[in-house]
């Protein structure tokens, strides 16, 4: 069993495994005896539990888009987050808002995901100048959708427009049109963008 | 040793601290040699260093900032009192015993007979003022460095930090092989590190 020096902090790959439970118990009893008696490791740990509590601020915020997967949605709503939910197909335009009380909003974006080795995802923002590419979104394929959390704040202060999102599926032949999206946004009565 | 002042608020007080503060040794055997008395400088110095480090081991293992509140009090209480009255035996190994209290009060938690009563009863003690050194994250920096991470580690770390869900469950939820989501979580870590500390690539 390795047992960790202070000349040897410990890997920060290996913080993070101790941290969210992925370490044998031997492993994990060795490490526990290191950061008791290390403060330099201990310092990098504590660094480390701050960022991941800063990102948990953040998303209970709303403040980031992001992928994300069914079973993530279920844990948010399980914690009471107000989710407005959006389902569209390829194709699909939707009329869509954001609520005073909504934490959140998510569209599902239906997709043929079979067989596709690489996603990217197009937004076309009638606020911005140019196009906003994601490359290589992370997917299940068997979903055949991807969820995407919007960005809360973002939202509230748009004004009425009409957007879209396109899914591309990339390979060495170049890329193929999955679907096309659209939503035509109008800001709830009384809010910020409206 | 004289130790410095405890409430070192700057980096670089902070730094000149840590050289020369005593060893945990120093430490056990100045709160010792003290009693009946109290060497209340030593003992607020003992507090300072391991209340995070108790704090940590409580919240990997309990999930609970309440829980884990409440086992540093108890395990830095029963420190103490131990120091106090000369039952540690082996000053220089003060992190060992304090890590194998934490153990033994968390295993007594989980069987229903938390000792959080008795030790305080028992003791019936407070601990000295100490203040801990605490850096507060930028919130409007990291939504910026958070949003400028490629996806796939915008996804992998939202989902994993959220409620500290190991590399399996969010490749489940991903399509990712676990090893995947472990290197995508650990870069994109670096990233954000990096841009929230504002240190460069």
């Amino acid at each position: 069993m390795r047992r960790f020096t202070c000349e040897a902090p410990i890997p920060a790959e290996t913080l993070e495994g101790y941290w969210l439970g992925e370490l044998d118990p031997d492993a994990q009893s060795s490490l526990e005896e290191h950061l008791f008696s290390c403060a330099r490791c201990s310092s990098r740990l504590q660094a480390l539990v701050d960022l991941g509590a800063g990102i948990r601020a953040v998303t209970r915020e709303g403040g980031t888009h992001a992928v994300i997967g069914a079973s993530f949605l279920g844990k948010l709503r399980e914690d009471g987050m107000n989710i407005r939910e959006y389902r569209l197909g390829p194709g699909g335009s939707v009329a869509c808002t954001i609520a005073p009380q909504d934490d959140l909003v998510v569209s599902r974006l239906e997709a043929p995901l079979q067989g596709v080795r690489r996603l990217d995802l197009v937004f076309h923002d009638t606020r911005l100048s140019t196009p906003v590419r994601l490359e290589d979104v992370a997917f299940d394929p068997q979903s055949g959708e991807i969820l995407l959390a919007h960005n809360t704040p973002f939202l509230r202060s748009m004004g009425k427009a009409t957007n879209y999102t396109q899914l591309f599926a990339v390979d060495e032949q170049g890329e193929r049109e999955l679907g096309r999206y659209t939503f035509n946004h109008t800001p709830w009565p009384g809010s910020q963008g409206s | 040793m004289n130790l410095l002042p405890l409430r070192a608020a700057s980096p670089y007080a902070r730094r000149l601290h840590m050289v020369d503060a005593p060893d945990d040794g120093e430490l056990a055997r100045r709160i010792s040699a003290a009693a009946p008395g109290r060497d209340a400088a030593a003992e607020a110095e003992l507090c300072r260093r391991f209340a995070p480090r108790i704090r940590l081991y409580g919240r990997r293992h309990l999930r609970n900032d309440a829980a884990a509140a409440d086992l540093v009090q108890d395990v830095l209480v029963l420190t103490l009192e131990k120091l106090r009255s000369g039952a540690i035996r082996e000053p220089d190994k003060l992190a060992s015993f304090i890590l194998g209290s934490s153990r033994q009060v968390v295993v007594d938690g989980r069987r229903g007979g938390w000792r959080r009563e008795r030790i305080l009863e028992t003791f019936n003690a407070s601990l000295p003022d100490f203040t801990e050194d605490a850096e507060v994250l930028d919130s409007r920096r990291l939504e910026d460095c958070l949003a400028a991470l490629a996806e796939r580690e915008r996804s992998v770390l939202v989902m994993t930090f959220y409620d500290d869900r190991p590399a399996e469950e969010v490749g489940a939820a991903l399509g990712l092989a676990p090893g995947n989501v472990r290197v995508i979580r650990h870069r994109g870590l670096e990233k954000l590190r990096r841009c929230v500390t504002g240190e460069a690539a």
